[in-house]
């Protein structure tokens, strides 16, 4: 292993029989960075978050997690996946879905990894230890999603569209909810949405794709202060970023 | 309870009484035959006269019944598993699983006898052998309705083989193997009504039924198929129980 923490992807790519999903793509992402990739459906960004996360090889290229192989990261659990469907367990109880990821693969665990019942309590769900998933609203259930990669203590977390199932207002509480926990990890995320408010609000910087093939257009830096607050959202800045960030989106489909 | 919770009982009991008062009434009214189907009070009255070969009978073939279903049931699981993990594996024994249902088990019992021996092996392996099929089919289905994304999210942090099957697939698998019991409780019976007659056991209900027959008792034949149906719905009924306590979170039970 290297003294060069973080993900770094060198000319990554990504073919399905004949289909070129991914074009060679180039990102780094530093210890505690957020990073978004957001572009139109089909431009890759689960097959390259599914290629961070060490559950899909690339076909040319390479990407370092810590300097070690993504299959060694996913070996050593430091790196928590939050899937789009929330994928809790219907047999579990809420914490125990909570818990989940800290349950399997047992050995790999950090020393002491955060308190899944604290994180509960954090994103408003302590009342609801002992419910089944079936018992909360979509929202609730994506939150206990959040908490379950959160309690892995990793210091990677991979997102891919997870709120894009909820609807418009539960979905800025859950991404004020998501700035909220991952300030004090210093976990580095890389998050994959179609919305520009989620890109603009969550991330240091955003990396626009586009399709045909699957490749990076652009990285644009968004430097707002931290800690990001929900109030940031009426902040001009904040308007003239998720303009600027949707002429790039829309420049790189080819619609200028 | 609710109202339309005890309405649903209230209807069950009109239901069954129903069932019984018809019953006895077509049998008087047009003199039916003991051998072609007794009146439930005279059925009643057989029992209550000698009810002691009828338990011992009813305990054997309940013996055969959970003995057969459960080695049935460990096999198919270990089939099943590995059929749901290997995909050429679960084409490879389609051919056997089909003919197994197919096969009319009434014309093999002989040739089961002369493999594994008359008596108690005998009716517990035809039980076990043609409830295989269901048990099998629901294990493979099951272990494949698991979520795609929660198999990701267990590959995501490496969990074993082992942590996938017993966390993830089984669960997954319990709804479809309820179903499968209660469709080879019926079928386990039956077989080992007929085998328990065939295989040259001298008890069991299909015994005493057998050789009741074979004498023209109707009376003894009658209350031989009763217990039989009375030990199916007890076991029907504590499969539904164990259902409703371990599926507490599936839909079938909201
Ligand atoms: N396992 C797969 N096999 C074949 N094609 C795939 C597979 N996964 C993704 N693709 C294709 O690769 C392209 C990129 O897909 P994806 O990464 O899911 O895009 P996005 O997440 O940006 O919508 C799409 O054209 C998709 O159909
Ligand atoms: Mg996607």
């Amino acid at each position: 292993m290297t003294s060069v923490p973080g993900i770094s992807v060198d000319r990554a790519s990504k073919r399905f029989g004949d289909l070129e999903a991914l074009a060679p793509v180039d990102l780094d992402v530093r210890a505690g960075e957020i990073v978004t990739l957001i572009g139109p459906s089909g431009c890759g960004k689960t097959t390259l978050l599914r290629m961070i996360a060490g559950l899909e090889r690339p076909s040319g290229g390479s990407i370092s997690i810590d300097g070690g192989t993504p299959d060694a990261a996913r070996k050593a659990k430091r790196v928590g996946f939050i899937p789009q469907s929330p994928a809790l367990l219907p047999w579990r109880t809420v914490e125990a879905n909570a818990r989940l990821l800290l349950d399997l693969n047992s050995g790999a665990n950090p020393p002491s990894p955060p308190d899944p019942i604290e994180l509960l309590e954090r994103v408003g769900l302590g009342e609801f230890r002992s419910a089944y998933p079936h018992e909360l609203s979509g929202g609730m259930q994506q939150r206990v999603g959040l908490v379950r990669a959160f309690a892995l203590g990793a210091r990677y977390l991979l997102m891919d569209e997870p709120f894009a199932a909820l609807d418009e207002i539960t979905r800025a509480d859950m991404r004020h909810l998501l700035a909220e926990l991952c300030e004090p990890t210093g976990a580095a995320v890389v998050f994959v949405t179609h919305s520009l408010a989620e890109a603009v609000f969550l991330s240091d910087r955003v990396a626009v794709m586009r399709p045909r093939p699957g490749s990076i257009v652009d990285v644009i830096d968004v430097d707002l202060p931290r800690p990001r607050r929900p109030e940031l959202e009426d902040d001009p800045k904040f308007f003239a970023l998720e303009s600027s960030l949707r002429t790039t989106l829309m420049t790189g489909a080819g619609r200028e | 309870m609710s109202e339309r919770r005890s309405n649903a009982v209230v209807w069950t009991v009109v239901g069954t009484v129903g069932l019984i008062a018809f019953w006895e009434l077509i049998v008087r009214a047009l003199d039916v035959r003991p051998m072609v189907l007794l009146a439930p009070s005279r059925i009643v009255s057989t029992f209550v006269d000698d009810p002691g070969p009828y338990v011992h009978d009813a305990w054997v073939t309940a013996q055969h019944l959970v003995y057969g279903l459960s080695i049935s049931l460990v096999i198919s699981l270990l089939i099943g598993a590995a059929l749901a993990a290997v995909r050429p594996l679960e084409h490879a024994s389609q051919p056997m699983l089909v003919l197994v249902m197919v096969t009319p088990w009434v014309a093999y019992i002989t040739s089961v006898v002369l493999i594994v021996g008359s008596g108690q092996r005998a009716v517990v392996f035809l039980v076990a052998f043609v409830t295989i099929p269901a048990f099998v089919y629901a294990t493979v289905g099951g272990m494949r309705s698991a979520d795609p994304s929660a198999r990701e999210l267990f590959s995501s942090i490496d969990a074993s083989r082992w942590e996938v099957l017993w966390r993830l697939r089984l669960p997954s698998a319990l709804p479809s193997l309820f179903t499968a019991m209660r469709f080879n409780i019926g079928l386990g019976l039956g077989a080992a009504y007929f085998a328990e007659g065939a295989a040259l056991r001298l008890d069991g209900l299909g015994d005493t039924g057998r050789r009741a027959a074979s004498f023209s008792d109707g009376e003894g034949l009658w209350t031989t198929i009763l217990c039989t149906a009375v030990l199916g719905l007890l076991a029907q009924v504590t499969v539904a129980l164990v259902e409703r306590s371990t599926l507490r979170w599936h839909q079938s039970q909201r």
